[in-house]
């Protein structure tokens, strides 16, 4: 029995790995010219990165959703809870407030993307590790300030918005909807080795993994530092969804919409099986979005609403269905 | 303030609104808030992080929207009606699920903000209302003059309403089962509750735009001194909260002399320092620190 | 197993005030006492869940803190009454965890030799495919002890294993920890409700009241009617069957 539910799991992957390369595909040679090579060869230098970038994205909100699932031990939770977004949008926001929308923070993309990263991993490694130590490593509550903390930057937020001149506030408005476009190579290849590197450091606690999900109490049993491990992996789920929100803007609910699809095909605990199958899901919703949004919408409508209404739909279908969170 | 004519009219028509109207803002969030804890039985919810504010804004936005040129009564009926209906859907969600934690209600409750706030935002977004909207999402009493907010003494008879029916709420607080022992209609008392706090919420959001944290904390500090019973805090609470939004109001005056800062800001800010330090102490002390009646486990589903 | 003077606070109230006891080796303890004695405080400080205020905790010679968790985890193994997994794991992969900390993640075919005898072992080779959340209560409570005998561990701890089960399964249970010290030479320490089942299958009895050792000692030395009357503030009335003092309170 448990040999079919492996054979299943690995049909499913096959499915799965199909579709994501159907999207890619389609994606790359949708409403392509083929005849005139110039125009060939613009479109792939436009769509490449965009296609790059939308797997990193995946890749980095795919795992850090399902990594941050089993840490807080609820399904229902997604990473957005941690606040990076309305820092992301506060940053945004100080910026063109104070240096104005003309200054070389706010227009030069690389500068922007390190000053975004910078400020949202060392802000959130701050608050995050210091309320670790003061709640005792009590998630619910390192969660629940961290929603406070969120209210706290948006109402700063709004607050610099709505006593801001009106034409800085239309420059600003783009930069706080998530969108694939204008993304240069630099730094995708900085992100990539951000995100290996990451990867790599916490090595040991994704192995993990698996005994976390069996509780506290139990992974203590088995010989797992609870505190600690729970701590580093949070901060990479941090430091994840700040490099994913700093390449593209705020996506909300995207981490709750393909984590759970994941957990609901696979019906597993093994974090390898979820994580590659959140990727997945991840490349196929944002590529067939992105497509949709293109092609049948012409750029009308940015991806992030598709993803907010779809991923709220989602959220309600969940909590009826789970009935325990 | 001397005795000539400007100065006295600038009295009625500024002064004494703004007061008024920072009063009823006060009395009405906190018993707003204090209102919905009673019913659901979990001190983490409130205006805020159920979903009241954010599909009273979500409200006023269709009425811009539809009606550009409505006057603020018919926007202060599509907000009740909008948060109404936002709490209702809220609270019946709360109550069919069953959470291992009180900490889960409140989370959940910002997970249903964030999908009605990206929906108003991408509304905004598209019909280029963002900063028209943004009003009405940032408190503030600068617009506050006579002819433009007596819609908040709306809020006044709906306290009154609520103070009469302040036992019934205790009962249906204690579920349903509980409820109709002592033959109280639940559902009734449930959906007249949920909208009295929904239309008190509604009128001031109209009014001022919104005003968190207040229904959070303002009840919560109040029964940590004087326990859970309605009827006994309902006027404490109110009063308090009334005192609350004053001071913060004149430290938002105060600051940047002579402009002066939203009062969403302030209450943001001290709003947040405030709740950490409850979270911190109810953490430390235990879970008589803030009087939570229902332990650890599940407190909204019955 | 040296436990010293134990003191621990909880919300400003002292649940624990100098406890202190020794374990003696292959045998099974049961902690019994009114609510709120400080039983389940106590087993989860000797079992490094929780962290205690004062006192020390000796293990085999050296402080339990001192130990890596790793290290503890091959010789001492604690199941607690909340065992709610959301995830799917079938039987004989929550079974397989329990060679987590000899092997981690990859089980050796050593280890799938001991996850096979612990599976035959409580007898559930015919769910082992099942998903743990599908069992019942009795079932799902022989599954984890499963996964406890897999971990191998001289040391067994149990918080009230006999909870929220009927009294066939709880019977069963209590003869299973039995078997894990007579057939396994475990030491087993257990936090029990029922002073009869404790009375019956235990070799000693560690009587707590107030956060204080009220009585420890074997069966006979605690299970009598002054002792008991005093913990429990109730009248008791002791009889005898099979050599065993059986205790009625009214």
């Amino acid at each position: 029995m448990q040999s079919i539910a492996k054979r299943n799991n690995t049909n499913k992957f096959i499915v799965l790995t199909f579709m994501a390369i159907i999207a890619v595909i389609t994606y790359m040679l949708i409403d392509l010219n083929f005849e005139n090579s110039r125009l060939l060869s613009f479109a792939m230098k436009i769509r490449f990165p965009k296609l790059i970038v939308m797997i990193i994205v995946s890749i980095s909100i795919g795992g850090a959703s399902i990594i941050f699932q089993s840490v807080i031990n609820n399904r229902i939770v997604t990473p957005c809870l941690l606040g990076m977004n309305s820092l992301y949008s506060l940053i945004h926001t100080a910026v063109v407030f104070f240096a104005g929308s003309a200054s070389i923070i706010a227009t030069n993309s690389n500068l922007s993307f390190a000053f975004d990263l910078i400020l949202m991993a060392v802000v959130a490694t701050t608050i995050y590790s210091y309320l670790f130590k003061k709640t005792k490593h009590n998630v619910l509550y390192v969660l629940l300030i961290g929603t406070v903390l969120t209210s706290l930057f948006t109402s700063i937020q709004t607050t610099l918005t709505r006593i801001m001149d009106p034409n800085e506030y239309d420059t600003l408005l783009s930069s706080l909807v998530a969108s694939f476009n204008n993304i240069n190579t630099e730094i995708i290849i900085f992100s990539i080795i951000l995100l290996v590197l990451l990867a790599y450091a916490l090595r040991k606690e994704l192995a993990l993994l698996d005994v976390i999900t069996l509780g506290k109490a139990q992974a203590i049993n088995l010989g797992v530092d609870y505190d600690v491990c729970i701590r580093k992996l949070l901060l990479g789920v941090t430091l994840c969804i700040a490099i994913a929100t700093a390449m593209v803007g705020p996506i909300s609910f995207l981490g709750l919409i393909i984590a759970n699809l994941s957990r609901q095909l696979f019906k597993t605990y093994r974090h390898t099986h979820l994580i590659l199958g959140s990727t997945l899901f991840g490349i196929i919703v944002l590529i067939g979005g992105q497509i949709i949004v293109e092609h049948v919408y012409t750029y009308s409508m940015p991806i992030s609403v598709f993803i907010t209404v779809g991923g709220g739909i989602y959220f309600l279908y969940l909590l009826l269905t789970n009935r325990r969170v | 303030m001397t005795g000539d004519i400007y100065q006295i009219e600038l009295f009625f028509i500024s002064r004494l609104p703004r007061l008024l109207a920072i009063l009823c803002t006060g009395f009405g969030m906190s018993v707003a808030g204090l209102i919905m804890q009673q019913l659901c039985m979990n001190k983490f919810v409130s205006p805020t992080t159920g979903a009241t504010i954010s599909s009273a804004q979500f409200g006023i936005l269709i009425a811009l929207l539809f009606m550009p040129a409505s006057t603020i009564w018919t926007r202060a009926i599509f907000a009740f009606v909008f948060s109404i209906l936002g709490t209702i859907i809220f609270v019946s969600f709360v109550q069919k699920i069953q959470f291992k934690d009180v900490v889960m209600v409140p989370l959940v409750g910002i997970m249903f903000n964030n999908i009605i706030g990206g929906v108003t935002n991408y509304i905004a977004y598209k019909y280029e209302m963002t900063q028209a909207l943004s009003s009405w999402l940032v408190g503030h009493f600068s617009s506050v003059i006579r002819g433009r907010y007596e819609i908040v003494y709306m809020v006044l008879p709906l306290i009154i309403i609520a103070f009469i029916f302040s036992n019934h709420f205790n009962i249906v607080g204690m579920g349903k089962d509980f409820s109709k022992n002592l033959g109280v209609n639940y559902n009734l008392v449930l959906f007249c509750g949920l909208a009295i706090s929904a239309m008190i919420t509604g009128s001031i959001v109209v009014v001022v735009g919104s005003i968190s944290y207040i229904g959070l904390i303002v009840p919560n500090i109040v029964t940590m001194f004087k326990g859970d019973k309605i009827r006994g805090t309902l006027i404490d609470t109110a009063l308090f909260g009334a005192l609350f939004v004053l001071i913060c109001d004149i430290i938002g005056r105060v600051i940047i002399l002579p402009y002066e800062l939203p009062i969403e800001l302030i209450i943001g800010v001290l709003g947040s320092i405030l709740f950490i330090i409850m979270l911190f102490y109810r953490l430390n002390n235990g879970r008589k620190a803030i009087a939570l009646k229902i332990g650890g486990k599940c407190s909204c589903s019955q | 197993m040296i436990i010293e003077k134990l003191s621990k606070h909880y919300d400003g109230k002292k649940v624990l005030n100098s406890v202190s006891f020794e374990i003696p080796k292959k045998s099974v303890i049961s902690m019994i006492g009114p609510n709120g004695a400080g039983k389940s405080t106590v087993l989860n400080i000797i079992s490094r869940l929780m962290a205690q205020d004062e006192g020390v905790v000796n293990f085999e010679g050296k402080n339990i803190k001192k130990y890596k968790s790793n290290e503890l985890s091959k010789r001492l193994a604690i199941l607690t009454q909340t065992n709610n997994v959301q995830m799917k794991l079938t039987v004989r992969e929550l079974v397989s965890f329990g060679r987590f900390p000899y092997s981690g993640n990859r089980l050796t075919e050593e280890d799938k030799k001991m996850v096979d005898k612990a599976i035959s072992y409580m007898e559930l080779n015919d769910f082992e495919d099942r998903f743990i959340d599908e069992l019942s209560g009795g079932q799902r409570q022989r599954a984890y002890i499963a996964m406890v005998i897999a971990q191998n561990t001289e040391y067994v701890m149990l918080d009230e294993p006999t909870n929220n089960l009927d009294i066939y399964h709880a019977t069963n249970m209590m003869k299973i920890v039995r078997k894990l010290c007579d057939e396994l030479g475990k030491t087993v320490i257990l936090v029990l409700h029922e002073i009869n089942y404790a009375a019956f299958y235990s070799d000693y009895i560690c009587a707590m009241k107030n956060g204080q050792i009220a009585k420890f000692g074997t069966v006979k030395e605690v299970i009598n009617k002054e002792t008991l009357s005093e913990i429990y503030n109730v009248d008791f009335e002791i009889l005898e069957i099979q050599g065993k003092p059986l205790s009625i309170y009214y």
